[in-house]
């Protein structure tokens, strides 16, 4: 049995350096702990000294909206990667939703209600699916939700032929309000972006208030514990997968709301950009585990580079660049931290 | 040019004023010991002792503070493993480091340049040639071509030794290493140790089983707090004595004057709380039928491999049931898995508290609550744990369990071995079930922490708790239990009770059974 050495003696025991090492600041312990923080509050006050429209009001509700459906994806994957598993699937939904979604509403003239209905019922579906196999079939989930991601990207290009579909004139305007609009009496910020908040303040009551976060936690922590303690560790990682599927559908609805169209694979550019974002709130965390404020904060730490970016006239190409640096940054952080521990 | 010394003066490896500080906690406390070549030296102490810090300063893993290590009378600077490695110093861990997905040839030879074909391919019939060399010497019949995670625990083991030898070792360090062996097994190691001595390497045999260290070793040194506390011969020792070295009070009491001095005799004459019947299970289980009353503890005793803890996973529902029933108060449990079981008032405390019994990653508080969150809400409708309500249980049973731990929010990762257990009695003591089984909790447990869970399944029992407890050391058995059941192959082949039971009467029905 390996001795602890993070135990504190037991009472009268000598504790020799406990006053010196105490008094030093432990630099690198903070910067570990904080190291996300400090490194979204520089880059904002560098994006903003460089150029002061990336502080400016309109600049945040437009990146606001913009993340928006990015926020939505990300706090889904939050709740599966919790327990411990992936799912890549989540574009593939949002990508066949969105289809299926405009191709009802714009060449088929079905009430917007309706193909929203048949859009939430879809990802419900899809996210009882990959449940289905990943919890009680016990496949790993990586692999199987690659699967259905690549079916998913088949089904779109079925509903869709591969190609834009816009149609700003045949969306009724209801259906628009929810890309668009500015609720009444909430008009600072366009719908997408308090349905994320929303989603983020439900999500994180679930996760750190409820019971069921606990047993979330506890399945990611050691899912045979938590299956003897008495937890249905199956229906909950299931459960997981259907949250992403209702996620997705909802991330669906306002991408093209907001843009009247749907584009072909939609959904791929955000997946990694979720990933990105929530492994970036777990390295925010101080014992690194996924988080719905954490990911709420990579979410904004993503786009704030990006905006920031494009403001000063950078491309594409070092936009990537820079978001993997972060990630990467962000990692490194982590781990200095947890050899320390 | 005249007199020199004897060889044997001359040690091999001396250990100078070491200390390790960690925050807030002396590790090592400046010990100075020396070993000498050819020689079997116990190293004991409770957990938390330093035992592990001292072997890691050893091994290069961890830098001292203060002090030095001397090598045949060179000084001896370690700055990585690998530096102890090429210094002749080999260790066998607890927990196993092999590499289960490659051959055993592969793990011994690992780490030391496997031979090659024009500098470049593997040559596989030399590799295989110079593993089997250095497992002919433990006298194993191992193929070298078999994947270690195929191999027994027991073989695992051997194959780490035979590394150490492989690495033309002087000096090997093995750590707990009879944890689930069986006897022959570990009567084989014990041949392999005597002879590795009889060739003048020295053996460091780190042990909490006593009967082990007074049958093996030469010389004993004991640690405790950091300090080492006493370097002795074992001859000069009795149980008693290195007791009261390891744990700093009197404290000498074998099994069987625990029972008497405790009083403890046949079962109650109180009613059946769990009656099993004619359960079987694909595990290896065998229509096994019994039944444990209110304020009994009936243990569960077997060789390694008989089936105990397949029997009472089948009986809690963590293995699947396939025949036979479970009654609780009389009521039969249907549903064949732990949930069902819990709600009927069933327990079971796992035998691996790492991987099945804790979350290592969440607070002692969150664990002790875990099985329970339902009683800790802030209101009884809202499924929204109270922390308050939570606080007050695990601070309860923290202070009822002496669990050492600084406060109810550190993570269970960071307590000793004897306080992850404790935290998991806790969390089901907190569940509240009327039959708790124990599935090994004094594996990895140092003297005075055994004492402490044997209290513990005494208080409950007291409290009118049906116990049941299984253990692979038959001297627990016979200390704490109104009764004992015998396993073998999966069937339940005797039963002993009050002044019949005892060790020799277990070993008895062990052995008759081949």
């Amino acid at each position: 049995m390996a001795e602890k050495n993070t135990v504190p003696a037991p009472p009268g025991s000598p504790k020799p350096g406990s006053g010196s090492s105490r008094s030093n600041f432990d630099l690198l312990g903070f910067i570990s702990t904080y190291g996300v923080f400090i490194t979204l509050v520089a880059c904002i006050v560098i994006f903003s000294v460089l150029d002061s429209d990336f502080i400016e009001i309109d600049n945040l509700r437009t990146q606001l909206g913009l993340a928006a459906p990015l926020l939505m994806l990300s706090l889904g994957l939050t709740v599966v990667l919790a327990m411990g598993d992936f799912d890549l699937s989540i574009a593939g939904t949002l990508s066949a939703c969105a289809a299926a979604i405009v191709v009802l509403i714009v060449n088929h003239d079905w009430p917007w209600g309706l193909a929203v209905l048949v859009g939430v019922a879809f990802g419900l579906g899809i996210g009882a699916i990959n449940g289905l196999l990943v919890s009680y079939v016990e496949m790993p989930s990586f692999i199987t939700t690659l699967a259905t991601f690549l079916i998913l990207l088949g089904v779109e290009y079925m509903i869709s032929d591969g190609r834009n579909i816009t149609g700003a004139a045949d969306m009724p305007d209801l259906y628009r309000d929810l890309g668009i609009g500015k609720p009444e009496p909430f008009t600072e910020f366009t719908s997408p972006v308090w349905i994320a908040a929303g989603l983020a303040i439900i999500l994180w009551l679930l996760m750190s208030k409820t019971e069921l976060g606990r047993y979330m936690y506890a399945i990611g922590g050691n899912p045979e514990a938590a299956r003897l303690s008495g937890i249905n560790v199956k229906a909950l990682r299931a459960l997981g997968f259907v949250i992403v599927g209702f996620v997705a559908v909802i991330a669906a609805v306002s991408q093209t709301a907001r843009t009247a169209s749907s584009i072909p694979r939609v959904g791929i550019s955000l997946l990694l950009s979720a990933y990105a974002a929530a492994f970036l709130g777990a390295a925010a965390s101080r014992q690194g585990l996924f988080n719905v404020p954490g990911t709420v904060l990579g979410v904004i730490f993503l786009q704030a580079v990006q905006s920031g970016l494009t403001i000063l006239g950078y491309d594409r190409d070092i936009l990537d660049i820079s978001r993997g640096s972060i990630l990467v940054l962000a990692m490194l952080l982590t781990a200095l931290g947890a050899r320390r521990r | 040019m005249t007199a020199t010394a004897p060889a044997e003066a001359a040690p091999l490896l001396e250990v100078s004023g070491i200390t390790k500080r960690y925050p807030g906690v002396l590790a090592v406390d400046d010990v100075t010991v020396s070993l000498g070549s050819g020689e079997i030296v116990g190293l004991v102490g409770k957990n938390g002792a330093g035992k592990s810090t001292l072997i890691k300063i050893i091994a290069g893993a961890e830098r001292a503070d203060e002090g030095h290590l001397q090598l045949n009378s060179e000084p001896l600077d370690l700055h990585r493993p690998h530096d102890a490695t090429v210094a002749g110093l080999a260790f066998v861990h607890q927990d196993l480091q092999d590499v289960g997905d490659l051959s055993v040839a592969e793990n011994v030879m690992m780490g030391l340049g496997y031979p090659r074909r024009l500098g470049l391919f593997v040559d596989w019939a030399e590799l295989r040639r110079q593993a089997a060399e250095s497992i002919a010497r433990l006298e194993a019949e191992i193929d070298p071509r078999q994947l270690v995670g195929k191999l027994s625990v027991a073989q695992q083991r051997l194959v780490m030794i035979a590394r150490g030898l492989a690495q033309q070792a002087r000096l090997l360090v093995l750590d707990e290493p009879s944890a689930s062996l069986t006897d022959e097994e570990i009567e084989h190691l014990f041949a392999v140790v005597r002879r590795l001595r009889d060739d003048g390497i020295t053996v460091v045999y780190v042990s909490h089983r006593l009967e082990e260290i007074f049958e093996l070793t030469e010389r004993v040194i004991v640690m405790r707090n950091g300090q080492l506390v006493a370097d002795e011969p074992t001859s000069s020792l009795d149980r008693g004595s290195l007791i009261t070295h390891i744990t700093g009070h009197e404290h000498a009491q074998t099994a069987a004057e625990r029972r008497a001095s405790r009083g403890v005799g046949g079962r109650p004459e109180t009613d059946v709380v769990l009656e099993v019947d004619g359960v079987s299970a694909d595990t290896g289980v065998h229509d096994c039928s019994f039944d444990v009353r209110k304020g009994e503890i009936l243990g569960v005793g077997g060789l390694m491999g008989s089936g105990r803890t397949e029997m009472v996973r089948a009986v809690f529902g963590a293995d699947h049931r396939r025949e036979g029933t479970v009654q609780v108060h009389g009521q039969e449990i249907k549903d064949n898995h732990p949930s069902g079981s819990m709600s009927a008032g069933l327990a079971l405390l796992p035998e691996d508290r790492k991987t099945q019994g804790n979350i290592m990653d969440f607070s002692v508080r969150s664990n002790i609550t875990l099985a329970s969150l339902d009683r800790h809400r802030v209101r009884p409708k809202a499924p929204v744990p109270s922390p308050r309500s939570e606080k007050q249980a695990a601070d309860r049973r923290i202070d009822r369990l002496s669990i050492a731990t600084p406060h109810d929010r550190q993570l269970v990762r960071l307590l000793s071995g004897g306080n992850q257990q404790k935290v998991v009695i806790a969390k089901w003591l907190e569940q509240g079930a009327d039959v708790l089984i124990f599935d090994e909790p004094t594996i990895g447990v140092d003297v005075d922490g055994k004492e402490e869970i044997y209290d513990i399944m005494e208080e409950l029992a007291a409290e009118g708790k049906a116990v049941v407890f299984i253990s692979s050391e038959f001297s627990e058995l016979v200390g704490v239990c109104h009764r004992v059941l015998v396993l073998h192959e999966g069937r339940i082949v005797g039963e002993l009770e009050g002044d019949a039971v005892s060790e020799p009467a277990i070993v008895e029905i062990c052995y008759s059974q081949h």
